[in-house]
Formats: structure tokens, C-alpha cells, sequence
């Protein structure tokens, strides 16, 4: 840091270059942001040129709109039913790899290929595998003698298909996050264990996992983050039903807002109550990992 | 190596090649169905491979004048708005990294905690307010309309990105630089920049799959269907969900995962190093 040159060179170089950004921030991300809880209490509506200050009615019309609660319990069930999956089954792949598997690179980019495509492409190559007539997984689980149904279609498998979708989805991503936390573990804890008589199992539960732990929080809190504000894949593969059985609340919200009622405030206290309770996580996540993440 | 080991190996790499492959098989399963002729898309039992293979799906989807036509529109709707969107985010916030990073000023750590913060605002919660803000700007299905907030979501990741690299580059290039003349402006692009051409080539991928891959945003931003990009496009061609739209689908799909494709089996390394170094020290 020089600041007697700053000074010197003109104390407006710093703000000149920070310029272009913080308008673009400001206009983007600030603004918007604020507009929203404005927007929260009042009765806009898409196309109204005009719209009230209502105070806290929107919110109390939340506690009334049962789509609302329904929506909240789908995207707390998705969360909480994903979590095992998508923490277990990364984990298990990059263990696995980090044993001296040949073609390392290879399978890395393998399982982290789904995580190229966009969410439209990947709900579009389920909906396609899963369809009950003419997908390839109907006909092999059929002959392997699988009652099958049409998984999409019913109401208590819709959500393990999105969540199955998913899984396929951004393994890889987390499969390279786990790799790395592994990587970061010295390689002579595990010696040493070896040579106290410790085998893979345990040197496994007494030294990987406990020492994972920060990698952990991380992708379950960037997991949970993620699962609140699930849209792509519900709107592909079931827009919300069958009934309202996968309508989740950023699918409720863009509902509201885009596509039945056009009510910009009622969308906007939906997304006020989701950001207070995702704000809620991500200061779990920092209060977790404070103090964990050296070892 | 003993021999057990040797053998343990062995089988372990068996395993996770078999399971590599599985988990591919629902991306070639697309590929596979794209170049089928039509009647054969929906026979049963499955065939894995195309034969008599074609590629008038891809022909259908990129040139035909019928409603499949906006895939290559949109094909290209998409090219015009992630790469401008990539420019602009790399280069707003590489130049908004420099000074956080290498002058002291007043307000700077405010700016920095104010742009790091906003990594914590969900892209679903300021949906509304944007739209309506673009509405408000005339932006609605319009290039400008999707590329500036695309650039938005990615800043304040792009800004720390390149802040903890500019950190990380000696004092004394610049220095030298300054001593011989030079004033802020050279210094960053002639020294700063072309030391950073990694990072930057990180975000840039970065910034390039989040704007070629984002579906919320264009899909209530953007309603004529000339100014579809492909995710929009796609996804509503499955509205028309029959024997005849499944090649096309199927094709439109295969094309949409191209470019990243072609990124990633270029740049395969970089792309795992961006994500490790924007997870664990995020």
C-alpha cells in the first residue's frame, strides 16, 4: 500500500477505478434489493403504473395463503431428503478416487460433466429417462421385474425424481470440493495411524471425516442455500405438481409474480421471508466454521 | 507395491470406470436419441446406437423455418449475451479489484465488505424489484436486458476472485513501473492484467457458464420468443411435448451443453482449480 503516492497521483484514482462496478453493483444488486422489501408493502402489481403503501398486509396474507405453507413444507422436505444424498454420495466417489485410482482426470470430468449443463438441460434428459411409456429406465427396471410407475406423475415419487435429478446434477461439483479437503489432509496423519495398527476403516472414521469436518459445512450450508431457492428443476420436470406435491417456494413466488396473479408485493414478501430465513443459515454457516477451519 | 495392493487397485479403478460410465449414460442417452430418425426415437427395447444414424434434428433445430428454428436462435441469443456478459464482468470487476486490492483510500474496506456481503443475496429474492427496475429502463426482451444483470450476479465473485490474486503479486513489478513513469491506469493494464491472464481466464469461464446456464432471470426478462436464449427456448419447447419434438429436443439439448463442453475438455484443470479455489476460501 502506498498512500502518500495515492495522494499524490490524484486521491480520485481508487473511485475512477472502482466506478464502472460499484454503479453497476449499486443499480443491480443494492437497489433491487431495496425495492423489494418497498415492494413488499405495497399492492404492486405487474402492469399497475401505480401502486400504495399497505403496510404489513402482504405479509399477513401469508400466514392466510395455504399454497404458501404448502410450498415452504416442499422445499424443507426437498432440503432435508436431498441432504444425505448429496453430502454421502461425493464424498463416497472422491474417497474412492483418492485411493490411487488410475484415470484420475478422466473420471473426475466424468462425474463432474452434468454440472456443465444448464438445469433446462438436465431436467430435459430426466424427464426424457423417467417418462413411463417410452424411457430407457422404465424399460429396465420393468424387466428387472421393478413395479414402475409413472414416477413424475405420482405424488410420492415426484420429489425423489427432482431430488435424483439433482444429485445427478452436482455431484461433480462437490466430488471437486471434497478431493481438495482430502488433498489438504497430510498424508502423515495416515502413516502414522498405519503404523499404531489402524486400518482403513478406522483411519477413515478417526482422521478423513473429522478432519472433512469444514468441508462439510460447507457443502451442506451451500447445499441448504441452494435447496431454498429450487426452481429449475421443479419447473421442468413438473411444474409444481402433480397437485402441489414439489411446488416450491421460488416456484410459488414466480407464480405470483409472472404467471397467475401478477401481485409484485405479495411475490416480494415471499421473498423477504425467504431471505431472512436463508440470511439465518448463511450466519450458521460463518458462526460453524469460525474456528474450525485451521487444523 | 505388494502385490494385494497392486490387485486392490485395480479393482477399485474397475469399479469407478464402470460407475463413471453409468453416470454418463443418460448424457449419451440424449445424444444417442438425437441422431435418430424419428420413428426410431420412441422404440422399445432402448437402442443404444443410432443406426441408420442422422443429423436432421440438428438441421431441423438450427435452419428449418419451423417454431424448432428459434433453437438456433436462441442458440445464438445465448452466444451474444454470455460472451457480453463475461467481458463486462471481468472487466468491471478486475477494475474494481485492483484499487481494493493495492491503494489505500478511504471507504475501502466498507466497499469491499459491501460487495463480499452481497455474495449472501439470493438471486430469487431481488427477482421482482429487477424486473421491475428493467422494465423501468425499456431493457425487457433486449440483449442489454439480460447481459448487465448477468454481469450483476457474477461481480462481487468476480471481485473477490481477482482481489485475492492481485494481492498475491509482488510490489516491486509496480514499483518499478511507477518509477519509470508510468501512471495507474498503465500499470494495471500493462503489468496487473497480463500477470492475472489465469484468474482472469477462471472468471471468465466462470461468469461464461453461470450466464450460459441461468433460466430464472431470462425467463420472466425476456418475452419474445426471437430473444429467447437457449434454456428459455428449450424449456418451452417441451410444452410441445410429442413423437416429433422429442429429435429436436433431444438436439437442441446436445447443442446447449457444446460450448461448456468444448471449455471444459479444454481447460479441464483450470476449471476444478476455479472451482476449489472459489469454494474453500470463499
Amino acid at each position: 500500500m502506498k498512500p502518500r503516492r495515492a495522494r499524490r497521483r490524484g486521491a480520485f484514482t481508487p473511485y475512477l477505478f472502482l466506478a464502472p462496478g460499484l454503479v453497476l453493483f449499486a443499480v443491480f444488486r443494492v437497489y433491487p434489493l431495496l425495492e423489494g422489501l418497498w415492494l413488499s408493502f405495497t399492492n404492486a402489481r405487474l402492469g399497475r403504473a401505480q401502486h400504495a403503501f399497505v403496510g404489513s398486509a402482504n405479509y399477513v396474507r401469508l400466514l392466510d395463503d395455504t399454497r404458501f405453507h404448502v410450498s415452504l413444507v416442499n422445499t424443507a422436505y426437498y432440503t432435508i431428503a436431498s441432504t444425505v444424498p448429496i453430502l454421502a454420495v461425493p464424498l463416497v466417489l472422491a474417497v474412492a478416487l483418492n485411493r490411487g485410482v488410475a484415470l484420475r482426470t478422466f473420471l473426475r470430468g466424468a462425474f463432474f460433466f452434468p454440472f456443465t449443463l444448464s438445469v433446462v438441460t438436465v431436467g430435459l434428459t430426466w424427464l426424457w429417462l423417467l417418462d413411463p411409456v417410452i424411457g430407457p429406465s422404465t424399460y429396465y427396471l420393468r424387466a428387472a421385474g421393478v413395479p414402475v410407475r409413472s414416477w413424475l406423475a405420482d405424488p410420492s415419487t415426484a420429489m425423489w425424481a427432482i431430488i435424483l435429478t439433482t444429485v445427478w446434477w452436482v455431484t461433480g461439483y462437490y466430488l471437486v470440493i471434497y478431493l481438495a479437503g482430502l488433498q489438504d489432509i497430510p498424508r502423515e496423519l495416515y502413516e502414522a495411524a498405519a503404523i499404531d495398527g489402524a486400518g482403513g476403516w478406522r483411519s477413515f472414521w478417526s482422521i478423513t471425516l473429522p478432519l472433512l469436518r469444514p468441508v462439510f459445512l460447507f457443502v451442506l450450508v451451500t447445499h441448504v442455500i441452494g435447496s431454498f431457492q429450487i426452481f429449475g428443476q421443479v419447473f421442468v420436470l413438473t411444474n409444481g405438481g402433480p397437485g402441489d406435491a414439489t411446488r416450491t417456494v421460488v416456484q410459488h413466488l414466480y407464480e405470483t409474480a409472472f404467471q397467475n396473479f401478477f401481485h409484485f408485493g405479495s411475490a416480494s414478501a415471499m421473498a423477504w421471508v425467504l431471505f431472512v430465513v436463508i440470511l439465518a443459515f448463511s450466519l450458521l454457516q460463518f458462526r460453524l466454521l469460525r474456528g474450525h477451519t485451521q487444523y | 507395491m505388494n502385490r494385494p495392493a497392486k490387485v486392490w487397485r485395480a479393482l477399485l479403478t474397475t469399479l469407478m470406470v464402470l460407475l463413471a460410465i453409468l453416470w454418463l449414460l443418460p448424457a449419451v442417452w440424449v445424444l444417442v436419441t438425437s441422431l435418430k430418425l424419428t420413428e426410431n426415437i420412441v422404440r422399445v427395447p432402448p437402442e443404444w446406437i443410432p443406426w441408420p444414424a442422422t443429423i436432421e434434428h440438428y438441421g431441423e433445430v438450427l435452419f428449418s423455418s419451423s417454431r424448432t428454428a428459434r433453437i438456433g436462435r436462441a442458440f445464438f441469443n445465448s452466444i451474444v449475451v454470455s460472451l457480453g456478459s463475461v467481458a463486462l464482468v471481468v472487466l468491471t470487476s478486475a477494475m474494481a479489484a485492483y484499487p481494493l486490492a493495492r491503494m489505500s483510500f478511504r471507504g475501502r474496506n466498507l466497499v469491499f465488505g459491501l460487495i463480499v456481503g452481497s455474495l449472501m443475496i439470493p438471486n430469487a429474492v431481488i427477482l421482482v424489484p429487477q424486473y421491475v427496475l428493467v422494465q423501468r429502463l425499456g431493457w425487457l426482451s433486449t440483449y442489454q436486458g439480460l447481459i448487465v444483470p448477468e454481469a450483476a450476479m457474477t461481480f462481487a465473485f468476480g471481485v473477490f476472485l481477482l482481489r485475492q490474486f492481485f494481492l498475491t503479486i509482488p510490489s516491486e513489478l509496480e514499483d518499478a513501473a511507477r518509477i519509470d513513469g508510468a501512471d495507474p491506469w498503465q500499470i494495471f493494464t500493462r503489468i496487473v492484467l497480463p500477470l492475472s491472464q489465469p484468474v482472469l481466464g477462471a472468471l471468465a469461464i466462470f461468469a461464461f457458464r453461470s450466464a450460459w446456464n441461468d433460466f430464472l432471470w431470462p425467463l420472466i426478462a425476456v418475452n419474445k420468443p426471437d430473444m429467447f436464449p437457449l434454456p428459455v427456448a428449450l424449456a418451452l419447447l417441451r410444452g410441445a411435448y410429442a413423437a416429433e419434438s422429442y429429435g429436436p429436443i433431444m438436439a437442441g439439448a446436445v447443442l446447449s451443453a457444446l460450448p461448456l463442453l468444448i471449455v471444459f475438455l479444454v481447460a479441464n484443470r483450470r476449471i476444478v482449480e476455479g472451482v476449489r479455489v472459489s469454494a474453500l476460501k470463499g
